[in-house]
């Protein structure tokens, strides 16, 4: 959809679209790695340098968000010939990717550095799993945290399920409303050739699931891999001169939060999240609402903090996600798809990093799929969505990606087609 | 119902804010922090009122009865020690007299799938060592 014009004067619009997403890169999604989180993040920078056609000599900051379990800036750098101007290594999870490209373009306007990687290496299946299994659980219990734990509230999805139940209690959202985010999603994997899962889920096949905490069956849970990630921002300027067309940055909020951040269930209505106050800065920066969107990434952790996302940051009304994510507005094809790569669900997790990486080559136009490459070695987007066939969005323009940590915080941002 | 005879819970270790919430808890009193300037009570214990920033909070105790808020059954649990109770209900509940200030924990003495949004529940008190006694709940009588 083409962009409306500026009509917001409030807030620093001289920002949008000076900055832009120009490499990016990835370790294939596995369960076992076999390699160190130094060796996978270095790969990701390196397939990210290429992808932009950037020497290391050309970078010359780097970010990274871990929850100690990745390796530092300062050591992947050296292995790539790399020499810092700016790093910094973060603490978070997966309201971290949005919140990193906004600080990414703060130091470059601050004239500290010129041209940004940020990075995600975990081997979030066979070292730290955020399902809380393993070290998580031997961890004492002190503090504020034994208001849960004690109870046996430990993992990401133990603590999230009570807003996802009584989102089901004040609007009467259904299970198999929300298994849709999962199927639809199923479907966009289906054609990508990364994706770890590939194969289509019905409604039928979350449902009967096994259960793992109410409401949640298993095929409603991410599946847990192991991989590195990268997003190379730099100037609008420079990225005119690079190998791609550019992602341009419209607009970014990161880490924006509900009142009482640290008690999940201690702010009401527990049912709504980040996202609430978040749309107030995304959409004013970027100058566009969500009806200029053509694509989203909806963190999708868990089926229900998809739906919770769109519904907060104005998809549909409050209330409606359940209708909304079982519309088939969703799909390709669709009014808006989202997470054409499959996401957390089927691609891998990679904390809100792949579901960016994603939306940067939809706005290429060039995303990888079953499509066949031409004479002058350019795929062919066929549009024909059947499984294992295309997942390219017709004339995509202009995308919207929504992180999430939990219902507390979340980060968000639009692009556009350069 | 679920089987907790075989759960060895983790301990909680009290810290300066949160010790007179255990304090009272062994003397099966549940006691919350009530900030003296404007009235909000407020959990777990912190050194400021969430509300107004007021330092001058004092414990005080609260009737036991409230109504479910939230719940989740748990099929599934990363901390191993929970394993034999597993399906079992925890539940978040909201108090009568203490508005704003919601208290986990888990539905004991009834099936799990008496754990419903809106239920009425009471606290009980479960000891878990001379220590510590944790505030749990069951259904009203």
């Amino acid at each position: 959809m083409p962009l409306p014009a500026d009509t917001d004067a409030t807030t620093p619009k001289y920002l949008r679209d000076k900055y832009a997403i120009v490499g990016v890169g990835e370790t294939t999604y596995t369960r076992g790695s076999g390699r160190t989180t130094r060796a996978m993040g270095t790969v990701a920078i390196r397939n990210a340098m290429q992808d932009a056609g950037l020497k290391p000599s050309e970078v010359d900051g780097m970010l990274s968000y871990s929850g100690n379990d990745s390796t530092p800036s300062t050591f992947l750098a050296g292995d790539l010939g790399i020499r810092l101007n700016f790093f910094m290594d973060v603490n978070g999870g997966g309201s971290s990717t949005e919140a990193l490209i906004g600080i990414a373009i703060g130091i470059m306007e601050a004239g500290m550095c010129r041209c940004v990687a940020i990075f995600r290496s975990m081997n979030g299946y066979s070292q730290v799993r955020i399902g809380g299994t393993g070290a998580r659980s031997a961890a004492p219990i002190n503090g504020d945290a034994l208001h849960g734990r004690v109870y046996g509230w430990q993992s990401a999805g133990q603590m999230f399920a009570p807003t996802f139940m009584r989102h089901m209690y004040e609007y009467g959202t259904k299970p198999e409303q929300v298994a849709m985010v999962k199927v639809v999603h199923s479907e966009h994997a289906s054609n990508n050739p990364k994706a770890f899962y590939k194969k289509r889920y019905t409604v039928d096949d979350v449902l009967n699931s096994r259960m793992i905490c109410k409401p949640l069956h298993l095929l409603d849970c991410c599946v847990e891999t192991d991989n590195a990630t990268c997003i190379i921002v730099t100037s609008a300027d420079r990225a005119r001169n690079l190998r791609h067309t550019p992602a341009l940055i419209r607009g970014v909020v990161g880490r924006c939060s509900k009142p009482r951040a640290d008690m999940h269930y201690q702010c009401g209505p527990i049912s709504r999240v980040a996202g609430y106050y978040a749309k107030d800065i995304l959409w004013p920066n970027a100058g566009v609402g969500p009806e200029d969107i053509d694509a989203v990434g909806a963190y999708d952790a868990f089926t229900f903090t998809s739906m919770l996302q769109l519904e907060d940051y104005g998809f549909c009304k409050k209330g409606e996600g359940g209708e909304y994510v079982s519309s088939g507005i969703t799909r390709l094809g669709g009014k808006r798809p989202q997470n054409t790569s499959g996401g957390h669900l089927c691609e891998g997790y990679t904390h809100g990093m792949n579901m960016v990486i994603e939306n940067v080559r939809q706005l290429r136009h060039d995303v990888d799929d079953y499509c066949p490459i031409g004479p002058d070695g350019k795929r062919q987007h066929t549009f024909d969505y059947r499984e294992g066939g295309c997942r390219q969005v017709r004339n995509i323009e202009v995308t919207a990606n929504l992180g999430w940590a939990n219902p507390l915080t979340g980060s968000a941002m639009v692009m556009r087609r350069g | 119902m679920s089987d907790w005879s075989k759960v060895t819970r983790p301990i909680p270790v009290p810290n300066q804010w949160t010790q007179p919430f255990w304090d009272a808890a062994r003397r099966s009193v549940l006691e919350l922090q009530r900030c003296q300037s404007c009235g909000h009570f407020q959990h777990p214990p912190y050194a400021t009122c969430v509300q107004c920033v007021s330092t001058d909070l004092k414990f005080e105790p609260v009737g036991g009865k409230g109504t479910i808020y939230a719940y989740t059954i748990m099929y599934h649990t990363g901390d191993k020690r929970f394993a034999p109770a597993v399906p079992y209900a925890s539940i978040i509940v909201e108090l009568d007299d203490a508005p704003g200030a919601l208290l986990a924990g888990n539905l004991l003495g009834s099936p799990y799938t008496d754990a419903k949004v809106g239920r009425r529940v009471e606290v009980i008190f479960e000891k878990l060592n001379d220590d510590i006694t944790l505030p749990q709940f069951r259904l009203a009588r």
